[in-house]
């Protein structure tokens, strides 16, 4: 039998919950009541606050600590993916501060060099797949080592990231065969020649849709912002 | 032939210890139970019928003997075995008060659906009856009644392959009571809020979906077909109907994940200091709360699965659009 997504023109579109990453909305960087506005008019359901650098991570705190109203029913926090400075101790407790306002805490295995520093997150920490750029977490063997380090993570799967390893989706099958009971969110989105997150396109919507349907049950994060019609 | 918790196990991969460890327990238990009960003295149109975690087959060590004394037709009160006897066997009885505390006489609960006579009681005794029960005593009563029970919403009103919708109003009602009802006890008081919240996103969802995709599953059947499907289909654990639905509507990596939430909130729910916190929690300390929290993610994930099979497969979208509503 067909997914009923599948027989949809623009079926991730029509997946619920949906939500956007801030990380895309890169004019408003730093306004986060301007980026949240945004990423409402995709879905007041979902939202992925991109936190990139750790000198986001203070303002989005202070941000949060001010209890805005937000519509969302679901919120991750992107943490710190570039140019680390603070000591990892330092960051997870920044994170477990911000982990208070929120269902998860993504962070990329690459960018981790001790590991236990991050069980404090417990369940709300959130590894994601990385992309053929980077020479670890890409794999479920890459991956397993991580997770045996940090039983209570959970799974965000990055399609587009296991596409750039493999345009077949077999690493990408794979991942969710091994991960699937840890799942907690996927991120959409296509990728760029030198892999940068750009618009979901026809031919990969369709391409993914097969893995998309095993992942009906968690929200869908675009990475980048809708296809044009 | 394996049950569809296994089914979906060995298609998802996630494995759900905690319930199959209360499947096991409830089997001992209930062959216990059975087995001292039928040394009472006994009427002929009288079973003795568990409720709740019993009909379930979700025994933990916390569970109470929910049981209902069924007489088959009308009600009276000097029935054999009475309340006092039965006691005597199930040690962990709830009160005398509410839904539980008096013989139900089956005439009631299959004759006065609807209008003034259906109380929230009798709503609740035979939703219960129907949805999470099985028979402590007398099984021959106990399918009698369920029979006829079934034989009045599958009346002349039932239509080849659509949902009965008498049924299928009467297992919405239901749920929407008893979240209509959590709101009127946190109004009449604190007590046992968080517990009650807890079981709400979780067990009662569990109950609501057990019973909704039965009655869906029947727009497939022909109307004679719809008894003996229901029949079948509602004598399983409600875990067991919505695990094969995951599986009917090709959803295997969601069920597991729903399930595994359920599974995980069971096995929590079998640790005494997680359910005296969850006992003690109100709507002011729960934010507070660190069980709260856990109990209200794992029935968050447990939501979002059964809220993909309905909404996001293949077929039930469109029933649910069709018959789910109005």
């Amino acid at each position: 039998m067909t997914p009923l997504l599948l027989a949809d023109p623009h079926p991730v579109l029509a997946h619920h919950p949906l939500g956007a990453s801030t990380g895309y909305m890169s004019e408003d960087r730093g306004d986060w009541p301007a980026l949240v506005r945004h990423a409402s008019e995709l879905s007041p359901f979902a939202i992925e606050l991109s936190a990139l650098s750790e000198d986001e991570i203070e303002p989005l705190a202070r941000f949060l600590a001010g209890e805005p109203p937000l519509p969302f029913r679901y919120v991750s926090i992107h943490g710190p993916s570039k140019g680390r400075q603070m000591s990892e101790a330092d960051l997870a407790g920044s994170l477990v501060e911000l982990a208070a306002r929120a269902n998860a805490i993504v962070m990329h295995p690459d960018t981790i060099e001790d590991p236990r520093s991050f069980r404090i997150l417990g369940r709300k920490l959130v590894l994601e797949n990385m992309d053929a750029r980077k020479d670890d977490g890409r794999t479920v063997e890459e991956l397993a080592g991580w997770f045996e380090e940090l039983p209570e993570a959970g799974f965000c799967f990055d399609i587009a990231h296991a596409w750039s390893l493999d345009d077949t989706l077999t690493v990408g099958g794979e991942l969710l065969d091994a991960f699937r009971t840890r799942l907690r969110h996927l991120h959409v989105s296509s990728m760029s020649a030198d892999l940068h997150h750009v618009p979901l396109t026809e031919e990969h919507e369709e391409l993914f849709m097969p893995l998309l349907a095993r992942c009906l049950d968690v929200p869908w994060i675009l990475e980048a912002p809708p296809r044009q019609p | 032939m394996a049950s569809p918790l296994e089914q979906l196990t060995a298609a998802s991969g996630r494995n759900f210890p905690n319930l199959y460890a209360a499947r096991e327990l409830t089997a001992r238990r209930l062959a216990e139970r059975r087995a001292s009960l039928a040394e009472l003295p006994h009427d002929e149109d009288v079973s003795l019928v568990l409720m709740g975690s019993w009909g379930r087959s979700e025994v933990t060590s916390g569970s109470d003997d929910d049981f209902m004394l069924l007489v088959q037709g009308d009600a009276r009160m000097d029935v054999r075995p009475s309340l006092a006897e039965v006691k005597t066997v199930l040690d962990r009885a709830p009160g005398d008060q509410g839904i539980f505390g008096e013989p139900v006489s089956s005439r009631r609960i299959i004759e006065k659906i609807g209008l003034e006579d259906d109380s929230n009681s009798n709503l609740s005794r035979r939703m219960l009856f129907l949805l999470e029960s099985c028979y402590a005593t007398r099984e021959d009563i106990y399918d009698l009644v369920r029979e006829e029970l079934l034989d009045r919403y599958l009346d002349q009103s039932v239509k080849h392959y659509r949902p009965p919708r008498f049924l299928l109003n009467d297992v919405v009602r239901y749920w929407r009571t008893m979240c209509v009802d959590f709101a009127g006890k946190e109004r009449a008081g604190p007590e046992k809020w968080g517990l009650r919240n807890a079981k709400l996103r979780t067990a009662r969802k569990v109950l609501f979906a057990g019973g909704l995709l039965p009655v869906f599953q029947c727009a497939t059947l022909r109307a004679d077909e719809m008894p003996a499907f229901l029949r079948a289909s509602l004598a399983m654990p409600p875990v067991d109907r919505i695990a094969a639905a995951f599986l009917q509507h090709d959803a295997p990596d969601p069920g597991g994940r729903a399930l595994g939430a359920y599974d995980d909130f069971l096995g929590l729910l079998d640790d005494e200091s997680f359910r005296a916190e969850l006992n003690a929690v109100t709507r002011e300390s729960s934010k507070a709360s660190a069980a709260f929290a856990e109990a209200a993610r794992l029935g968050k994930e447990l939501e979002l699965g059964l809220l993909a099979l309905l909404f996001e497969t293949d077929s039930l979208p469109k029933l649910v659009r069709e018959y789910g509503i109005f």
